[in-house]
């Protein structure tokens, strides 16, 4: 499971540029679906068959797309404005380093020396719009011989194995959801035909989602996913939301859906029945492909199942491996007693 | 010894914050003992006699900083987190969701750089001060005593690589990029017949209080110094009258309490050799280890000259290796003209 998610977030694909995260999961999948597709918008949408075909048709969701930046003018310096792809923190983005466009060319987001500073500079984060890429180009000319606007910008960051058993990485968000459905997908026998979605552009809005719940027509949506842990030092007990190491993170509530009464019970139920770790979110934030999903035709039951993360949406999203096999066993679990009912 | 680039490349990989310079000092002293005999003294510099002086002659003194800023650990929170100190002027727009290495007795761990998420922050968030950060490495209270203490050392992670255009980044080139300079102008004399004496120091403390290079010029005891440091390379952010440009060449320090003369004839040599050259003026003091080195014993006549880097204090800093190549050259030449000069 880590190698794949390894695999996974060393893919670059950010919201609208998920083709290379797409092709990677439809050659590993198909063999072991009744049915594979890439959809006109690039989502890969598949069903594996079961011993049983359920009454209520259930998707599991997860998204391709990773946060980061589109190239959007280069200077007479040769130097590149970008526009956020996703929610990035101001702060986070001054003095990363970053890969540019399809020939991976360098870059530094860089600012001038801090020692040049005002202190009221010092202080403030730049603003995202502030900010250009030196590629090393010393002219436009020289720049476009090796980036375009409209290009796509990722995070410079390793895959690392640190501490008692964490994870860190850029695009674990969702990455780390694509390789838990994957997992699943390809090693076990499951109960009831399930469908799965690979969504793209979760990051900028979730168009990719409503397209997949609109062709699968599921009766219940999990948005399988990771969410924001402030389970720091410094930050009051109240105001964690989740924790790294208590399993997977069920949603009653966010900033995009309210989520099925009846299904938040199951889900934490579930875990009990099965002796997996399970927490809910204690509190209002975010949001995920459930506001997308639960909106579709009709109506769909929405449920998120998320993996508690630290520091998402940066080039260094942590996660706990333990989470993460908890997530993958709860929601096989899930495909059992939501078929069953 | 190794070329220009690749000893760029391997000074700035080595791990040397400012108090625990070993790293890079060790990896020169493997260089340098080819060219002089070399020693290493209290306070950690590194000191080299490429060519001893004579009673009366002239003595030399090639001087680059060796340490690099970063942080010091000073406690461990209950869950495990590390807290820091500084060591050296952080730009603290960098700090958060950065990958850091603490270097421990036991080796390397990874952590990131964390503070408060910003959903739980209303109205402005301002970037964190070094006090208000913690380092996540991944383990609670006992295991992260186990694996770390107060006093290990953090360090941003980095990798350090080629740009287009030739540019190198990465970590530490403030000064590793002046420490090669002084390496490669003490190898460019080393096969010369000249009237003088040479010392080569890397000196430690630079950015907590040049400790270092008042200790080590007091040592040498040289007739002339030279610096070598980093100094800002124009971005398009900055103010054009306070930066040099990279790859423009070195640049030639002025300012009242550096040596005019000798300043006036790196400019001069500059000019003679066909050396790219630009100035820097200071009203003062340089913020570099020169200002710990002119008023040592009975004075020393002392220069500066800087390396243009951009993104200076961050672990992408940007130079022209083009400009370290081109003040060694001069620093060589300097050398050369000088020792003949009234001999």
């Amino acid at each position: 499971m880590l190698k794949l998610i390894e695999e996974l977030c060393a893919i670059d694909g950010v919201s609208g540029r998920e083709e290379a995260v797409a092709e990677f999961i439809y050659n590993q999948i198909s063999p072991v679906c009744e049915r594979c597709e890439i959809d006109p918008l690039g989502n890969v949408l598949a069903m594996k068959k079961g011993r049983e075909t359920p009454k209520k048709r259930l998707l599991l969701d997860a998204h391709m797309d990773e946060v980061g930046f589109i190239v959007t003018y280069i200077t007479e310096e040769g130097r590149l404005k970008i526009s956020p792809l996703g929610g990035i923190d101001a702060r986070v983005v001054a003095g990363k380093s970053v890969f540019v466009g399809p020939k991976r060319v360098y870059g530094i987001i860089g600012t001038k020396a801090v020692h040049m500073m005002t202190p009221e500079e010092r202080d403030k984060a730049p603003k995202i719009d502030e900010l250009t890429i030196d590629i090393g180009a010393g002219s436009r000319e020289e720049a476009e011989n090796w980036v375009n606007p409209g290009d796509p910008v990722v995070f410079d960051s390793d895959f690392v194995l640190f501490g008692e058993g964490f994870v860190k990485a850029k695009a674990l968000d969702d990455r780390a959801g694509c390789a838990v459905l994957m997992d699943i997908l390809l090693k076990e026998e499951l109960p009831y035909d399930t469908w799965f979605s690979f969504t793209v552009q979760e990051e900028i809005g979730g168009s990719g989602a409503k397209a997949a719940a609109y062709t699968v027509d599921p009766a219940v949506a999990i948005s399988v996913e990771t969410t924001t842990a402030a389970d720091i030092a410094g930050v009051e007990e109240d105001k964690k939301v989740c924790f790294l190491g208590k399993g997977p993170v069920i949603s009653f509530m966010d900033r995009g859906t309210i989520y099925d009464r009846e299904l938040y019970r199951l889900a934490l139920d579930t875990a009990e029945k099965y002796g997996v770790k399970a927490q809910p979110k204690l509190g209002v934030f975010g949001g995920n492909n459930a506001a997308s999903l639960h909106k579709a035709r009709g109506g769909v039951r929405p449920m998120a199942v998320s993996m508690p993360c630290r520091y998402l949406h940066t080039p260094s999203c942590v996660l706990k491996t333990e989470d993460i096999l908890a997530t993958r066993e709860l929601l096989f679990r899930l495909i059992g007693e939501l078929g069953a009912r | 010894m190794t070329n220009v680039k690749e000893l760029l490349l391997g000074m700035s990989s080595a791990v040397g914050v400012s108090g625990r310079e070993e790293g890079p000092v060790s990896l020169a002293e493997k260089e340098l003992s080819a060219l002089g005999q070399v020693r290493i003294d209290a306070l950690g510099n590194l000191i080299c006699t490429v060519k001893e002086p004579r009673a009366g002659q002239k003595h030399f003194m090639l001087d680059a900083h060796v340490d690099e800023i970063g942080m010091i650990v000073t406690y461990i929170e209950e869950n495990g987190f590390l807290k820091v100190a500084a060591c050296g002027g952080f730009d603290r727009k960098l700090l958060l969701a950065s990958q850091v290495e603490v270097h421990t007795d036991q080796g390397v761990l990874p952590g990131v750089i964390c503070s408060i998420p910003p959903h739980l922050q209303s109205g402005e968030k301002p970037n964190p001060k070094i006090d208000e950060i913690y380092i996540d490495i991944g383990c609670g209270r006992e295991e992260a005593a186990r694996r770390t203490a107060p006093g290990d050392i953090v360090t941003f992670h980095a990798r350090n690589r080629e740009m287009l255009g030739g540019y190198l980044t990465g970590k530490a080139l403030d000064n590793r990029a002046g420490c090669v300079t002084v390496m490669r102008a003490a190898q460019l004399l080393s096969k010369e017949e000249l009237d003088c004496g040479i010392s080569v120091t890397l000196t430690s403390r630079e950015e907590i209080n040049a400790a270092g290079a008042a200790a080590a010029s007091f040592a040498v005891n040289p007739t002339h110094a030279i610096t070598v440091d980093v100094s800002f390379a124009y971005t398009p952010d900055a103010k054009k009258d306070q930066c040099g440009e990279l790859g423009k060449g070195p640049m030639i320090g002025i300012s009242p309490i550096l040596s005019r003369e000798m300043s006036d004839q790196l400019i001069r040599i500059a000019k003679e050799k066909e050396i790219p050259w630009q100035v820097e003026i200071m009203g003062g003091e340089t913020g570099t280890n020169a200002d710990a080195i002119v008023p040592v014993r009975g004075g020393i006549r002392t220069a500066v000259v800087s390396i243009p880097q951009a993104y200076m204090h961050t672990p992408v800093e940007k130079i022209d290796p083009r400009d370290v190549e081109n003040a060694a050259r001069l620093l060589a030449e300097y050398v050369k003209e000088e020792a003949a000069r009234h001999a």
